[in-house]
């Protein structure tokens, strides 16, 4: 199993950092993408945070009235280490199919 | 050169072109005192193992690129090593391959032994100037004084689904370059071994990782007892006909060696290994003995690199060869999206073909 932390983004432009409202996850839990995580305030607005990938929550970063600096660690994420971070897929491995027959005769020198 | 350039002068700007093992840096070796055994690994624990042995034995080796470092590679090829050797020896660096490669040229003019990575096969092109430029000619341009010593890890070829600039097969390229040395390894315990060889070598060599045999895991002998880098090697015996293949090839190579055996055909697989330079006398050696050849790869077609296979392999047994060399290989247009890749990496069926047409001496 691998850990991928995730940082907290700019959630505006050019924000430096939000405070933690509450947290809709709890370490332990398994999560999908895109399942809320954390709603927080910025100076602009309160949001709620979707998760950016599936994982077990391993560890979250703050409580309630926290400030968290962007960039700063939010939340780490356990996934299996074949899926950790990776652009595509993990090819199948799947017993050969074919549908060609060889069907040359060999010459005597075979 | 001069106009009166002589044949001695020639043969030093080709002695120049590579540096010689007396340019390898000395460097302090630390016993590893490890107790060696066969592990079973991944390609990617394979390469991670090697990659965490050579910053240790070579205080002046050095990990860059984008996301090697915090992230640990978007492969997790280089996952832990900043953690356990620094920021200064592990290190990521901005989004511009040219800068990474430029990086590279520097450090190893200063006397590192960089082992930058290009996160993948499409985004080399931005450092193409560099790698043809500066990396494969520095030790020419200076008569020999300046080796580069930088191990360029790719990520290469197709298989896992990814969109553009994630599946291309750039070993053509590359061998074209004077200077540069490219290979490929097909399995883990070839991974770590041939990593290790390149980034203790004094030449720039291109190290072009097959994605899509990442997470298959092998038997690797971490002793190197009997194991040699040098040319390629049989990976199948057999009498009737050469597979020649590299990456992720060989393993569908030997599916196919498999399936032929069922009709009575006995395929000798052949896995190159270095695309440059390319053990001409093990091709030879091979198709000397089963007379016929197909070379399979995943680039396109035109000035592939099959097409030097199959002149290396001509030239040296057009008197016994029963057939011309077939080449099974993708086609001549950009790398398809995730879809159509197996529409165009060579599939067994293709290969079967292949090997039916020189069978029956037939041309494509």
């Amino acid at each position: 199993m691998a850990e991928i932390s995730f940082p907290l983004p700019d959630l505006g432009e050019g924000l430096i950092e939000a405070t933690v409202l509450e947290w809709l996850v709890a370490e332990g839990e398994q999560v999908e993408r895109n399942h809320p995580l954390v709603e927080v305030e910025t100076t602009k607005s309160a949001v709620e945070l979707p998760s950016p990938q599936a994982g077990k929550v391993v560890k979250i970063y703050g409580g309630p009235g926290d400030t968290i600096k962007v960039g700063d660690p939010l939340i780490v994420f356990e996934v299996p280490d074949d899926t950790a971070g990776i652009v595509g897929t993990v090819p199948k491995e799947e017993a050969p199919r074919r549908r060609v027959r060889l069907t040359a005769a060999l010459d005597d020198e075979d | 050169m001069s106009e009166h350039t002589t044949l001695s002068d020639l043969e030093a700007a080709i002695d120049n072109t590579f540096a010689t093992d007396a340019q390898q840096a000395s460097v302090d070796v630390v016993e590893p005192g490890i107790v060696t055994a066969v592990e079973t690994l991944s390609m990617q624990q394979a390469l991670n193992r090697a990659l965490a042995e050579v910053l240790e034995e070579n205080p002046k080796a050095l990990v860059l690129g984008e996301d090697v470092g915090l992230l640990g590679g978007v492969f997790r090829i280089t996952d832990g090593l900043q953690k356990q050797f620094g920021e200064d020896r592990v290190f990521d660096t901005p989004l511009a391959e040219s800068g990474i490669l430029g990086m590279s040229v520097g450090l190893a003019m200063a006397g590192y032994h960089p082992i930058p990575e290009v996160q993948f096969d499409g985004f080399a092109y931005p450092a193409i100037n560099q790698i043809v430029c500066q990396v494969g000619r520095m030790n020419y341009r200076s008569r020999g004084t300046m080796p580069m010593p930088i191990t360029l890890r790719v990520p290469s070829f197709g298989g896992i689904r990814a969109p553009e600039h994630h599946g291309e097969s750039l070993e053509s390229l590359f061998a074209h370059v004077p200077g540069l040395k490219v290979v490929s390894p097909s399995s883990p315990n070839e991974a770590y071994h041939l990593l290790k060889h390149a980034a203790t070598r004094p030449d720039p060599v291109i190290f072009m990782e097959p994605k899509s045999r990442y997470w298959q895991k092998g038997p690797v002998d971490t002793s190197a007892d009997g194991y040699s880098p040098e040319g390629s090697r049989i990976v199948r015996e057999g009498k009737h006909l050469t597979l020649v293949a590299w990456g992720a090839m060989v393993a569908r190579c030997l599916q196919v060696a498999e399936l032929a055996a069922e009709d009575g055909i006995d395929v000798e697989v052949l896995d190159l290994r270095w695309l440059k330079p390319i053990d001409a006398e093990g091709l030879a050696a091979s198709v000397a003995k089963t007379r016929r050849a197909v070379v399979v790869h995943e680039a396109p077609l035109t000035s592939g690199l099959g097409a030097e296979v199959a002149a290396l392999i001509t030239e040296r047994c057009f008197g016994t060869l029963r057939a011309p060399v077939e080449r099974v290989t993708g086609f001549d247009v950009p790398y398809p999206s995730g879809d159509l890749e197996d529409e165009y990496v060579p599939n067994i069926d293709r290969i079967l073909f292949g090997i039916q047409r020189v069978l029956e001496n037939r041309r494509g």
